[in-house]
């Protein structure tokens, strides 16, 4: 019965392993995802709008785009990888608004910033997401996947969060599926970014 | 006995090693709940086979067709009530039609504020269609299928391939049964809702 006891133990501590399947099932899977590594430079891929001329002056980007990312005024950029027709993004979608709400509240506005890329997504797609969950932050468009195949075809949702280097964005951490605590998740972020 | 004690913990070791290897290439676009491990890879296909057989201004031809619920749907449900838009769409365990109409529920309201429904079609049979809609989560439009005579309502609207299944293809039907609105889809991709949204729109404003 012990030896029993020990490798369900195992097991457990095997599944809850990063990267384990127990992970991917709160995600939608996309084909051959190979996430770009930490400590990499993020690609400067291009932002299609529109966005509204509040998101795209704090963003320092012009309306429509397409703007390289490493444009963006943003000490730390979280990018969210998402799809309008993804369940889990849905499901997503107000855990996020209150991350974004919370890096207001914590007086994080100006250094720490929040886009999302709809995979596959053309803009009236994404506008319905923006619609539905009322998106506080800028979303943008990604109708050939381009972009998406540039960041490694990962499953949605999917994070990466960015430094701002002379060289331009580096990713600092990446997260597949939801984000059960915003609050866990920003602490996690500036720890990684060094905030 | 000691190698017999250890024998499940060996086994749950195992076990849990296989479920934490990494998943095999899944399909081609993101995909819904669980949906992953049942989906049929299909390769690449011909974008369209078929010569459709209506036009836009052409009438609707009549179907009556079951449904997964138990049902039946049919053009006279839907004539002088509601504008209809029909989703035809390949095949069921299929990796784009797994994300197509999920992707619809996000967007009910938009169909409800343009007076429409929408009925989702394929050429599979009702245990089918029935097992990946339960698969699939909650579908708020009803689900129907062309299966017998096999695929009869493709055939009539010229959307039947040559292999059986039948084109990814959007209907739109105003409330007179008139079709309005025809994107027949390259088969391997998902259509932009933005075209039919439009289409919608534009009909409905003309009440």
């Amino acid at each position: 019965m012990k030896a029993l006891a020990l490798g369900i133990l195992a097991a457990l501590i095997l599944l809850a392993a990063p990267g384990s399947q127990a992970l991917a099932a709160e995600a939608s899977e996309a084909p051959g995802a190979k996430p770009l590594a930490v400590g990499t430079a993020f690609p400067d891929v291009p932002l299609i709008g529109p966005v509204s001329p509040e998101l795209a002056e704090n963003l320092g980007i012009s309306q429509n785009g397409p703007t390289p990312i490493a444009k963006i005024k943003a000490e730390v950029l979280i990018v969210e990888i998402f799809s309008m027709y993804c369940p889990f993004c849905q499901r997503d979608a107000p855990t996020v608004n209150e991350l974004a709400a919370l890096i207001d509240k914590r007086g994080l506005a100006d250094r720490v910033k929040i886009i999302g890329i709809g995979a596959g997504n053309s803009d009236t797609e994404v506008d319905i997401f923006r619609k539905k969950f009322k998106v506080p932050f800028a979303l943008f468009s990604d109708a050939t996947f381009a972009v998406h195949s540039a960041v490694g075809q990962v499953g949605t949702p999917y994070y990466y969060v960015l430094k701002k280097t002379p060289q331009g964005f580096t990713i600092v951490a990446a997260h597949l599926g939801l984000i059960h605590s915003p609050a866990d998740f920003l602490k996690d972020v500036t720890a990684k970014a060094g905030l | 006995m000691r190698r017999i004690a250890t024998l499940p913990a060996v086994v749950a070791v195992l076990a849990a090693l296989a479920l934490a290897a990494p998943a095999p290439a899944p399909a081609a676009a993101p995909l819904p709940p669980g949906l992953a491990a049942n989906i049929f890879e299909v390769p690449h296909l011909p974008p369209t086979d078929s010569n459709l057989a209506v036009a836009v201004g052409s009438p609707m031809p009549d179907f009556d067709l079951p449904t997964v619920t138990g049902g039946r749907v049919k053009l006279s449900d839907y004539l002088g009530k509601k504008n209809l838009v029909i989703s035809f769409v390949p095949a069921a365990w299929t990796p784009v039609c797994s994300g197509q109409w999920p992707g619809y529920n996000i967007a009910q309201d938009i169909f409800e504020e343009n007076d429409a429904a929408l009925v989702g079609i394929t050429v599979d049979n009702i245990p089918t269609l029935y097992a990946w809609t339960r698969q699939m989560g909650d579908l708020w439009f009803p689900v129907a299928s062309d299966f017998w005579p096999h695929g009869s309502l493709a055939q009539k609207l010229g959307i039947l391939r040559s292999d059986g299944v039948s084109e990814r293809a959007l209907f739109l039907v105003d409330k007179k049964g008139v079709i309005r609105f025809i994107d027949v889809h390259d088969i391997n991709a998902r259509p932009d809702l933005g075209p039919l949204l439009e289409a919608m729109a534009k009909v409905q404003a003309e009440k």
